[in-house]
């Protein structure tokens, strides 16, 4: 079915599937298929925030007088972040808007892939100020091999998805030659790639990024690039958001009330997700000997991090209803979890530009006699 | 007072003192998982095997039968919980 912008067809959008169904036409939000989605698009927009309200300007001098292998713990963490936030501020949207049929479920992959956009910026904001050359730092994202590897199976299922998408809505099911070259396509294997995308998507955001911001946030546990910490706190608020979104929608997907396929791919593709949980947590492992391969820090080494991987793989794969696949029950590193708790996060509201701060010093309520004094 | 039952038999009263769940079993020093502690993570689950738990404010995590999240519930009767 080709896509269109505004489907002229009358449906009833509550009877639609999440995904494959009908294009979206009236973007409406009275009601929903699935509220939980209204929720995250309020509960996200409630957590907007700008790089700039954090002044990061201490980060420098810390970043300036860490030794050579802190700077790059530091740095190589900031571009792998950067890599993870680049494939999520646009492929949510270029992947899932073409095929989303529920207008809440659409306005939520806007509004997430937005959010992580911001990141995106804040990334530069903390760069710009940590280096006198920022541009050394981002172009050498596309030169190293070991995020280059990563970027490999992060993108993996996206491009599959995109590519059946194309092809699907270009020429329909079946056989087709183009330019000489023959594809197949079915609806079916194209829901599978989706199941796939999802569920890559969950360990991306669910593991790859919590790994990363132990890192960050280890340096600030030392009272050093807390600026950054600051950052990435707001980041992994915005974080557990999204991947409470794709939790949704794996489960969704597996009870098959939805579209009965989806709970028979979910059942297929089991193996296939353990892989991925797998792959995931050894490519993380790796990553953390790149990351110490010079040595250590006060608070976290190679192995510390690794038992952490193992840790909130274990925990990410119960959550969508998998069992674990590693010994590791306790979390190496609880100090991580006062740094994730949202009521930490906004500190004195005038020393930080938040919203609702300023949405409340303008007095709304308003009566006759407020114009007492007005003469005409 | 609902009282609330660990799987080591141990039984923890929730007196009101404690704002929710998670709260009353962290000042009995276990350790339970967290992050956000507002209900929309999810980090915190855990199983509840019996009783019933009633929410301060709806989580917006995915909880499936037979789990709650403690950072926002507070028991309604005795239960019986599992922490992972």
């Amino acid at each position: 079915m080709a896509y269109t912008t505004f489907n002229r067809q009358i449906n009833d959008q509550m009877k639609e599937p999440m995904f494959f169904g009908n294009p979206v036409n009236v973007s409406r939000y009275d009601q929903q298929k699935y509220g939980i989605f209204e929720k995250l698009i309020e509960k996200q927009l409630s957590f907007f925030w700008r790089p700039e309200e954090v002044d990061v300007s201490k980060d420098r001098i810390d970043y300036q007088n860490l030794p050579d292998h802190e700077k790059h713990i530091f740095i190589s963490n900031l571009k792998y972040q950067t890599l993870l936030d680049s494939v999520q501020g646009r492929s949510p949207n270029v992947a899932f808007l073409p095929i989303v049929s529920l207008p809440e479920l659409e306005t939520w992959i806007e509004t997430w892939a937005f959010s992580e956009t911001i990141h995106s910026r804040s990334y530069t904001h903390i760069v710009r100020n940590i280096s006198a050359e920022p541009h050394k730092v981002f172009d050498d994202i596309m030169l190293n091999e070991k995020i280059l590897e990563r970027a490999e199976d992060v993108t993996r299922y996206y491009d599959d998805l995109i590519d059946g998408i194309n092809l699907y809505q270009r020429c329909g099911e079946g056989t087709h030659s183009i330019n000489g070259e023959t594809h197949s396509i079915s609806l079916y294997e194209l829901k599978r790639r989706l199941y796939l995308c999802v569920m890559s998507v969950n360990v991306l955001e669910a593991i790859r990024f919590y790994v990363s911001f132990a890192c960050s946030f280890a340096f600030a546990e030392r009272e050093l690039m807390e600026g950054n910490a600051k950052i990435i706190r707001l980041i992994a608020r915005d974080e557990a958001l999204h991947l409470t979104g794709t939790q949704h929608m794996l489960n969704i997907m597996a009870a098959g009330d939805d579209d009965a396929d989806m709970a028979k791919i979910a059942k297929e593709c089991e193996e296939e997700a353990y892989a991925i949980f797998r792959k995931a947590a050894e490519q993380e492992k790796d990553w953390a000997e790149y990351l110490f391969k010079d040595g250590s820090m006060i608070g976290l080494n190679k192995d510390i991090l690794c038992q952490y991987v193992e840790y909130i793989t274990n925990s990410r794969m119960q959550a969508i209803g998998m069992k674990a696949i590693f010994s590791t029950t306790q979390n190496p590193i609880p100090w991580i979890n006062t740094w994730l708790v949202s009521d930490n996060v906004q500190v004195a509201p005038q020393e930080a530009e938040i919203s609702s701060y300023l949405v409340g010093q303008i007095d709304n309520e308003v009566d006759g006699g407020d114009f007492g004094d007005f003469d005409l | 007072m609902p009282g609330v039952k660990l799987s080591n038999g141990v039984v923890i009263n929730f007196d009101g003192s404690a704002r929710t769940l998670l709260d009353a079993l962290e000042r009995k020093q276990l350790e339970v998982n967290f992050h956000c502690r507002e209900g929309y993570c999810g980090a915190c689950r855990c199983k509840l095997v019996s009783g019933e738990v009633s929410y301060i404010n709806e989580p917006l995590a995915f909880v499936r039968k037979g789990e709650f999240l403690p950072c926002c519930s507070v028991p309604v009767t005795d239960i019986e919980i599992e922490i992972p």
